[in-house]
């Protein structure tokens, strides 16, 4: 198993700049208070030396150093999942149609590589950077349960792991991105309607 | 129109806000005739549920005449006199496949959120806070009814309002609290809270044949309700020890299932207890105050059944998990499956074994709602259920 990394090459050196700082004002004038300090200071470098920072594995943020994409030197990874009940076909045809792949809006969306009803994978790029890559795998749920979709996606990390976190708090992550676009597919295929509450009344906000 | 709008802890305000429109092809359009408080609205009202903004339209329990249909909605035609779920369900998901419509995956739109409290996201409700939906509610002159084609149920002209208003949810919260007990011949079931939902989660027990009932509250009108009405054998909280009431009444052994019909805001009468979760909840260092719940797991026979009715929203604490394991205990709950109960009960409310109607004892419009608020939140007046009427 390949190591687990949740920090950023910014994130590691922001991690490094800042234990260091830490470090030598700790060094200039001694103090407890300023111990204090160096042992944050330490534990940052530490955190950089390992590219794993426990505050961030609850938020479920991954990072991937040796991305499938050359053009990206590393990137965050995305993973969510959903039960849909209908047939494997069905489903499928629904996520070959370019506009219901998850992603980012207005950008241009290239099939990388698709295996009938099991595999799609494609990449998007915005004038013309690369902006993610992804990849849905589909499956049969067992006891005829519909099908089973699983979307990974990868992106250039703008912010770091620390923007990211910053995102996942105000409830905009890219995990969210990915969550309600498998979900709005299932409120398609299931019922025929996306589930909204746009345009109904409310009194003074 | 006209609507009862949520402000602030004990503010809500009836607003005049624009008319509904339908905004998906399985809407349709209610205006609603009569409209209910709902003990859990209490909760929303006393600022205890998460996720509440200013503006927004309350109420789930309503019926009313459908006026217009989204061109999808099959079943249902303008002029129809409904009664609405308070579930939102689309009838297609795993979950509805399943009748367990108020886990429907494909209801909320603000899924996100609840998965963040709860894990995984149950349905969207009616006015009951954006975490389920924030969709606007029925008290309210028109309400928007998505997925029309699977909630409302058709009811005959022959039938009042106040007849079949509660199929919406407390008939059904009842009967499910009641038959989530499992109960066989010779059963006894207590039941904590008289209010609505526990009255009728007595009348339930007794039509799924359970040999006693007894109830459990400290307001002599409704402790007088069960007893009198209903015929269940009735405890004081304030002047017995309910475990030593319960005991004694059942020979030492204890109930065979135990109903909490109280949830997040139970009280307690001169307890240590009551203090502890009062300061812990005015603290947030626990959401839910579960006092009942608490008593009934303890009260319970060993290997008998708790079927939790009332609401909790989130985290509680000293919860006597060793009581559920050694005594092999099972705790049954959820939000009611409205949907799977409306017709066998309208049916048996057609054929005259239950007439919910007894439990109402105001009636006002829909512009009273700030009084009849606090009134029922203050349990004045001998209050025990508020019909609006737009």
């Amino acid at each position: 198993m390949r190591a687990r990394r949740n920090l950023t090459r910014a994130d590691r050196l922001g991690s490094i700049a800042g234990g260091i700082a830490l470090l030598l004002w700790a060094l200039r004038k001694p103090s407890w208070g300023r111990a204090a300090g160096a042992g944050v200071g330490g534990w940052l470098l530490y955190q950089a030396y390992t590219g794993d920072n426990p505050i961030f594995r609850p938020l479920g943020i991954r990072v991937n150093p040796q991305p499938a994409q050359a053009e990206l030197a590393e990137t965050l990874v995305v993973e969510e999942a959903i039960t849909i009940s209908r047939p494997r076909s069905e489903v499928y045809a629904f996520w070959r149609r370019p506009e219901n792949l998850p992603g980012f809006a207005g950008c241009t969306v290239e099939v990388l590589r698709e295996e009938q009803e099991e595999t799609l994978a494609w990449r998007a790029l915005r004038e013309g950077r690369l902006l993610h890559f992804g990849s849905l795998a589909l499956r049969d749920a067992p006891g005829r349960r519909g099908t089973m979709v699983a979307a990974r996606l990868e992106y250039a990390p703008s912010g770091g792991s620390l923007g990211t976190a910053l995102a996942h708090i105000m409830g905009r992550s890219p995990q969210r991105l990915v969550a309600e676009n498998l979900r709005r597919g299932r409120q398609l295929l299931e019922t025929g309607v996306v589930s909204t509450t746009e345009g109904q009344p409310a009194g003074g906000r | 129109m006209k609507a009862v709008c949520w402000h602030d802890k004990l503010d809500v305000r009836v607003e005049t806000v624009p008319d509904p429109a339908i905004l998906n092809a399985r809407d349709a359009i209610v205006r609603v005739t009569a409209t209910a408080i709902c003990g859990s609205d209490l909760h929303l009202y006393g600022g205890f549920v998460p996720g509440m903004m200013k503006g927004d339209i309350l109420g789930h329990e309503f019926m009313g005449e459908v006026v217009e249909v989204g061109s999808a909605v099959t079943g249902l035609r303008r002029g129809d006199r409904v009664v609405v779920p308070f579930p939102i369900a689309c009838g297609n998901c795993f979950f509805c496949q399943r009748e367990m419509y108020s886990l429907c995956e494909n209801s909320n739109p603000n899924a996100w959120m609840a998965e963040k409290l709860w894990g995984h996201s149950p349905c969207g409700i009616y006015g009951y806070s954006h975490l389920l939906g924030g969709y606007a509610g029925g008290q309210a002159e028109y309400v928007r009814v998505p997925f029309a084609d699977v909630g409302p149920v058709k009811v005959p002209e022959g039938l009042s309002d106040e007849q079949v208003l509660f199929l919406s949810d407390i008939l059904p919260t009842g009967w499910m609290a009641a038959e989530n007990c499992g109960i066989v011949p010779g059963d006894t079931v207590a039941v904590w809270g008289c209010g609505p939902v526990g009255l009728l989660a007595i009348a339930a027990a007794q039509l799924l044949g359970a040999e006693r009932v007894v109830a459990i509250d400290r307001f002599p009108e409704r402790l007088r309700l069960a007893g009198l009405k209903l015929g269940a054998e009735t405890v004081d909280y304030t002047e017995d020890d309910v475990l030593e009431a319960l005991k004694d009444l059942t020979g030492g052994r204890g109930p065979d299932a135990c109903i909490d019909a109280v949830g997040m805001e139970a009280h307690a009468h001169h307890s240590l207890a009551y203090a502890y979760d009062r300061v812990k909840q005015a603290m947030a260092l626990e959401s839910d105050r579960p006092i009942a719940l608490r008593e009934a797991i303890q009260a319970c026979r060993s290997g008998g059944t708790v079927s939790v009715a009332g609401v909790y929203g989130g985290l509680i604490d000293k919860f006597p998990v060793g009581t559920v394991m050694n005594r092999s205990l099972t705790i049954k709950t959820g939000q009611t499956h409205v949907q799977r109960y409306l017709r066998p009960l309208l049916q048996r409310i057609e054929k005259g074994e239950i007439d919910p109607s007894f439990i109402v004892t105001h009636r006002m419009k829909l512009e009273e709602a700030p009084l009849a608020y606090a009134m029922f939140r203050r349990k004045q007046d001998g209050c025990v259920k508020v019909v609006l009427r737009p």
